[in-house]
């Protein structure tokens, strides 16, 4: 074994570009498709129970989407993209090549989220409107798309931010789920406001023509302004990750 | 006129710390929880391979960790050439860690591996990765999943995905682990070859021959403290002075036992039944071996075995720290 001696060299290939190649190629291998999509195919079945309630195919497939896509099958697709663009790595003992590189930190938590957002638009958010058209209620598409393309995609801002704070990001980020949003998002509107599964939720029903009235809450915003109140709660996400992964302490897979 | 401080001969040095220091440990101490990782460790490392050898859990990875950056000290601070490893980013372009982990990105390729570590550093040379690829030997290998290799070819894998980067500064944490004897062989003259450039070469080991093969420098830690340093001669002759226990077995351990009586580096002779032979113990363990042979020749008495039965390098620690 010798060292190689240099030879031609070339523009340096782009730091964001490989952090982003990684992100989609390394962190979401082929298994991990699959549990994403597993869940995706439940948004579906969601779609057909639509048809079991006995309501117009729009006012049914809003009170199932509220509940079972926004309220469950997209928060568990970001959780499964959100760990493994970040969570899972550390855990494996493998987040230190990346580390210990002169990259900027902001550049790698911008790969990872987009990476993982990249993921997420092209599971959940298809999915979703695809529900709407299996429900019968084709008008429904447009706003399910939305609403869930810009819920998972703050999802898993918040998912990098967890796995940079803590090591058991799968855990922390169902607790998150369930304990803060769903417990106390239902009983504290201050919460909800900051909740991507009920800004969703708003952002859905607000795009809606008819929307079931029990759907609306008061005190949270809907439409576009859940847009912008999603898009606040990420860069906060992005921030707190941002400024945590520069001080992570990296012991290693076996600690 | 100036006062001119006294300059140390070159023998006062303190062999703890290296001439030209690009990596500098002061006053080190590590914790997690009520373990102590590390313990008020100040060391220095220069150009050359410097061995850091000692048991497990003895702080070694903590302290590969904590030159790297990955790891907060509890007190003290490292340097890697003056700047912080740990708030420093741009240090990290000048160096490379070997982990002694086997994680490595599982669903890439060798070469996809290599490559994504090359962009990361901005390496401008294309062929960068290939090269790196071909010193270790995996070329033929390169567009294999990791996940498939061997323990050994793990590690040559991230010894090439830290050559990649042309490193100052390489921290090798084990990395013969695994490699078969002809590697092993290769890969010590690598780390010696890369020593020789003037790079400053760190591997951890608690082999001590295999690190006498390649470390001219040799730092000792144990419980996370500095337990002794500098060449590996100098290790070699602490664990030489030590009191040792040696079995010997022969075709008539009777008078054998008797004639060991007489010799000068035998401190005690001791039939043991259970071993079916003589334990011999030694504070001259060099002239004992020199002297044995010889005694039984003399004697006309075959010997059957000669074993140390403490010659771990657990037991030099032991003795070193005591």
């Amino acid at each position: 074994m010798t060292v190689p001696a240099a030879t031609v060299t070339t523009r340096p290939r782009s730091r964001f570009g490989a952090l982003l190649r990684y992100t989609l190629r390394s962190c979401l291998p082929p298994k991990r498709w699959i549990a994403v999509l597993l869940p995706c195919a439940g948004a579906l079945l969601f779609g057909l129970l639509a048809h079991a309630i006995d309501d117009t195919a729009a006012a049914a497939f809003a009170n199932v989407a509220a509940e079972g896509i926004f309220g469950l099958v997209m928060p568990l697709v970001a959780l499964i993209v959100g760990d493994a663009v970040l969570g899972a790595e550390v855990r494996a003992g493998t987040f230190h090549y990346t580390w210990l590189s002169p990259a900027p930190v902001w550049q790698i938590v911008a790969a990872r989220w987009v990476g993982g957002s990249i993921v997420a638009l092209a599971s959940i958010a298809p999915a979703a409107a695809l529900a709407a058209v299996v429900a019968g209620s084709s008008g429904s598409a447009g706003p399910a798309f939305v609403a869930a393309a810009v819920g998972s995609v703050s999802y898993v801002a918040i998912f990098i931010a967890i796995g940079c704070l803590t090591k058991r990001t799968a855990v922390w980020s169902l607790a998150f789920v369930f304990l803060v949003e769903r417990l106390l998002g239902a009983a504290l509107t201050g919460i909800a406001q900051l909740s991507p599964t009920w800004e969703s939720r708003a952002i859905f029903v607000g795009l809606l023509d008819e929307a079931p009235a029990r759907l609306e809450r008061d005190g949270i915003p809907s439409g576009t302004g859940a847009i912008v109140r999603l898009f606040v709660v990420t860069l906060v996400a992005l921030a707190v990750a941002n400024w945590r992964m520069a001080h992570m302490r990296l012991s290693g897979a076996s600690d | 006129m100036p006062w001119d401080p006294p300059v140390p001969a070159a023998t006062e040095r303190d062999p703890a710390f290296a001439v030209n220091a690009t990596v500098e440990v002061s006053d080190a101490s590590v914790w997690f929880g009520p373990k102590v990782a590390l313990s008020d460790l100040s060391c220095s490392f220069g150009p050359g391979v410097t061995g850091l050898l000692g048991p497990n859990g003895a702080g070694k990875t903590t302290l590969m960790r904590a030159i790297n950056g990955l790891i907060d000290l509890n007190q003290g601070h490292v340097s890697i050439q003056g700047r912080d490893p740990r708030r420093d980013r741009g240090v990290h372009g000048r160096m490379a860690l070997v982990p002694e982990d086997e994680a490595v990105p599982a669903a890439l390729s060798a070469r996809q591996f290599v490559r994504y570590i090359a962009d990361l550093h901005s390496v401008a040379d294309r062929d960068a990765p290939d090269a790196a690829l071909t010193t270790v030997g995996l070329l033929d290998v390169a567009d294999r999943r990791v996940e498939g290799f061997s323990k050994g070819m793990r590690q040559r894998t991230k010894v090439a995905a830290a050559l990649v980067c042309d490193p100052t500064v390489l921290v090798l944490d084990e990395p013969l682990n695994g490699a078969d004897p002809v590697q092993r062989v290769a890969l010590i003259a690598l780390f010696k070859q890369l020593g020789a450039q003037g790079r400053t070469v760190i591997v951890s080991s608690h082999v001590l021959h295999e690190v006498e093969r390649l470390a001219e420098r040799v730092i000792v830690l144990i419980h996370g403290r500095l337990a002794a340093a500098g060449g590996h001669r100098a290790i070699r002759d602490a664990m030489d002075d030590r009191p040792r226990h040696v079995l010997v077995r022969s075709d008539d351990d009777r008078r054998l036992a008797a004639s060991l009586v007489g010799l000068d580096s035998v401190a005690g002779v001791t039939i043991d039944r259970a071993r079916d032979g003589l334990v011999i113990q030694t504070l001259q363990a060099r002239e004992l071996a020199t002297a044995l042979p010889r005694l039984a020749r003399h004697a006309s008495i075959r010997l059957l075995e000669v074993r140390a039965l403490d010659d771990s390098l657990e037991s030099l620690f032991r003795e070193l720290v005591r």
